[in-house]
């Protein structure tokens, strides 16, 4: 199969853009539609703006600190929503890029003496690099095969991690420097949480960017029927590998915001009760949709560490939660909420059904 | 000799928890290509819910069996009754590949936060069954509590493979699992073989519980870990295979006792699990599965 060509990818500025629009008008049209698209950008930086307000206001509290332990959580489930919702590639090794990028993070600053940025920047390459290796063979793998291969893998990165002297053991790296050091311990709480909050609006612009584009539509495709997006001329490989490497980095990027916040990493970020947690960040939340799991990963983060009735019955609450958005509302809480304020629930359906049509060049028969 | 064959009877124990969760995670997802993420809730209930009644409640060993037993069976038919018939028979709810792995995911937070709630964060073991010393024959020596274990597994998977294979109600089973639709057009019920084979599962587990607890020890938190054990040996027998499940946990689980015994007792399961991962990739023939279903 041929991929498409590379004008053909950003044709669409959204979900309920017209797709007919683009194609008509040719490649420099479509490029004109695709920067017009103030969305990812606007998302990205209100992200950033209000959270760094909604932190600052919060003045370095103990709920500061829960809320930058959710944005990092918050960055790793922003690329869930591109790879279990949007495209529906059953991969469950997120924990462990984020555990790439928490030890990456400790092991550069406390043995290497890297900075903050520097090990950002390292981290972000490293798990790329790993993640294409490991994307390369596990994309490849039928079906079930690649969620059982992704679920091997924190089985053993987890003890690899718990048994290695050299990354700090059970009790794992402690002196992990945070993003930015202020003053004191509240304005360095703040200002790490804005550069938190900061990376999230970074890492939502991109997903949303991606979502929106001709390649999201690509993704769709895909995960409704592999075999139709495959005889449009879409790289099922490829994509796979895209997707995979880009859901690895983020989850890479919030590790290294967990470090940062919380100071110290330790095995259980990689453990099945860190994905766990993750899982359910994305499904009751909504696992389409960026906003929903921003909030859901800050709401259950700062359930899981109040001290009330609910943190210590959050499983009972978890598990009864999920189950009733399953079977109530697969789309989450967001996609309850969109269905209460009206708006139509099988827009992206509706998008995808016109853009595959102008593919087919049968504009107007699928719709 | 004597080291490997006590390495061995190690193994073929661990590997006999393995193949037995293998086991109940493959007969059902061969009837409603569901994975079962609670079988291994339903184990730690099994063996906490009986050490509990028998040590603290005060019943007879045999009497706190049975009650844990028919709780739990009442637990999973309850489970089948509120979600999977809203979800299979009546078509609601999320479908596809969320519902391979999430409904029975949220299952088990419940049953672990349940058991959290009940019975604390202590570690339970019930009582041996088959009390006494460990058996020596020859150089080869076994825990009572660990032959239990093996045989069960071996029989259990011995049962359901010919369940499947030889009987004309296991072959109804299987249909269901193939098409829905096609086996209601020729009459076969797909809910009720659903509904028996989650109980019969549920129970089977429980019981294996009940029976490994003393080597191991449960807690609240036991359930995940045993599940998604089970769901790498199911996996090594196309998650469709009890028979082969057995087998494959039986052989992983040796493995793993060998690696440990002659490689590096702390990277044993490091070292496993990295060669698995690596079949998964490089081989994946070797597990006989196709694309997920739809």
């Amino acid at each position: 199969m041929t991929e498409p060509a590379a004008t053909d990818r950003g044709t669409i500025s959204g979900p309920a853009a017209d797709s007919s629009a683009g194609l008509a008008g040719g490649p420099s049209g479509a490029h004109r539609v695709r920067l017009r698209d103030p969305v990812p950008h606007g998302a990205g930086l209100f992200i950033a703006v209000a959270g760094s307000l909604v932190l600052v206001i919060m003045d370095g509290s103990y709920l500061g600190l829960t809320v930058t332990t959710g944005v990092a959580y918050a960055v790793v489930t922003v690329g869930m929503v591109l790879q279990l919702g949007y495209s529906r590639q059953l991969a469950f090794s997120q924990s462990v890029f984020m555990g790439v990028g928490a030890y990456g993070t400790g092991v550069l600053e406390t043995k290497y003496g890297f900075s903050s940025l520097e090990s950002l920047l390292a981290v972000i390459a490293l798990a790329a690099v790993a993640a294409l290796l490991v994307g390369a063979v596990v994309t490849r793998a039928p079906g079930l095969a690649l969620a059982l291969a992704t679920l091997i893998l924190p089985l053993f990165i987890y003890q690899l991690a718990t048994f290695s002297s050299w990354l700090g053991s059970f009790s794992g790296i402690d002196g992990v420097a945070p993003f930015w050091t202020g003053s004191d311990y509240t304005a360095t709480l703040v200002q790490t949480g804005i550069i938190s909050v900061v990376l999230l609006g970074i890492a939502a612009g991109i997903v949303l960017r991606v979502m929106r584009s001709g390649i999201g539509f690509q993704l769709m495709a895909m995960a409704e029927d592999e075999r139709l997006a495959e005889s449009i001329g879409v790289s099922l490989r490829q994509r796979r590998l895209e997707v995979f490497v880009l859901g690895s980095v983020l989850a890479a990027v919030g590790g290294a915001v967990l470090a940062s916040a919380q100071g110290i990493v330790t095995p259980d970020v990689l453990s099945e009760t860190s994905e766990i947690t993750l899982l359910l960040m994305v499904f009751v939340a909504g696992r389409k949709s960026v906003a929903g799991v921003i909030i859901g990963a800050i709401v259950i983060e700062y359930l899981a560490t109040s001290t009330s009735f609910i943190s210590t019955n959050l499983g009972i609450i978890e598990g009864i939660a999920l189950l009733v958005i399953l079977l109530v509302e697969p789309d989450g809480v967001a996609g309850a909420i969109s269905r209460l304020l009206g708006r139509r629930t099988d827009q992206w359906a509706g998008s995808l059904r016109s853009w595959t049509a102008a593919r087919l060049g049968t504009r107007g028969q699928g719709a | 000799m004597s080291e490997f064959l006590n390495l061995l009877a190690a193994g073929l124990t661990s590997g006999a928890i393995y193949g037995i969760f293998g086991a109940c995670l493959a007969v059902w997802f061969r009837v409603c290509n569901v994975l079962n993420l609670a079988v291994g809730d339903f184990a730690m209930f099994g063996a906490i819910g009986t050490a509990w009644l028998v040590q603290t409640a005060g019943l007879p060993f045999i009497v706190g069996i049975i009650v844990v037993l028919v709780g739990v069976g009442l637990t999973a038919w309850l489970f089948d009754w509120v979600v999977l018939h809203t979800a299979f028979d009546r078509g609601a709810g999320a479908h596809g590949i969320v519902s391979v792995f999430f409904y029975t995911f949220g299952l088990s937070l419940i049953l672990e936060g349940v058991a959290r709630a009940m019975f604390g964060t202590n570690v339970y073991g019930a009582p041996s069954i088959w009390s006494g010393p460990a058996l020596h024959v020859l150089d080869f020596h076994v825990q009572r509590a660990g032959v239990l274990v093996i045989g069960l597994a071996i029989v259990s998977g011995l049962i359901l493979w010919a369940y499947l294979r030889f009987t004309v109600s296991g072959r109804a089973a299987s249909a269901c699992g193939e098409s829905v639709l096609g086996s209601r057009i020729v009459g076969i019920d797909s809910a009720k073989f659903r509904r028996r084979i989650f109980i019969m599962t549920a129970v089977l587990a429980a019981l294996f519980g009940v029976v490994e607890s003393p080597i191991t020890g449960y807690t609240y938190m036991s359930g995940p870990t045993l599940s998604l054990i089970g769901v790498v040996a199911a996996g090594f027998a196309a998650f469709r295979k009890p028979g082969r499940a057995v087998a494959a946990g039986l052989v992983i689980g040796v493995a793993e006792a060998m690696l440990g015994g002659y490689v590096s007792t702390s990277y044993n399961d490091v070292l496993l699990y990295a060669i698995l991962f690596a079949i998964i990739i490089f081989r994946p023939e070797v597990l006989g599965l196709g694309p997920e279903p739809a």
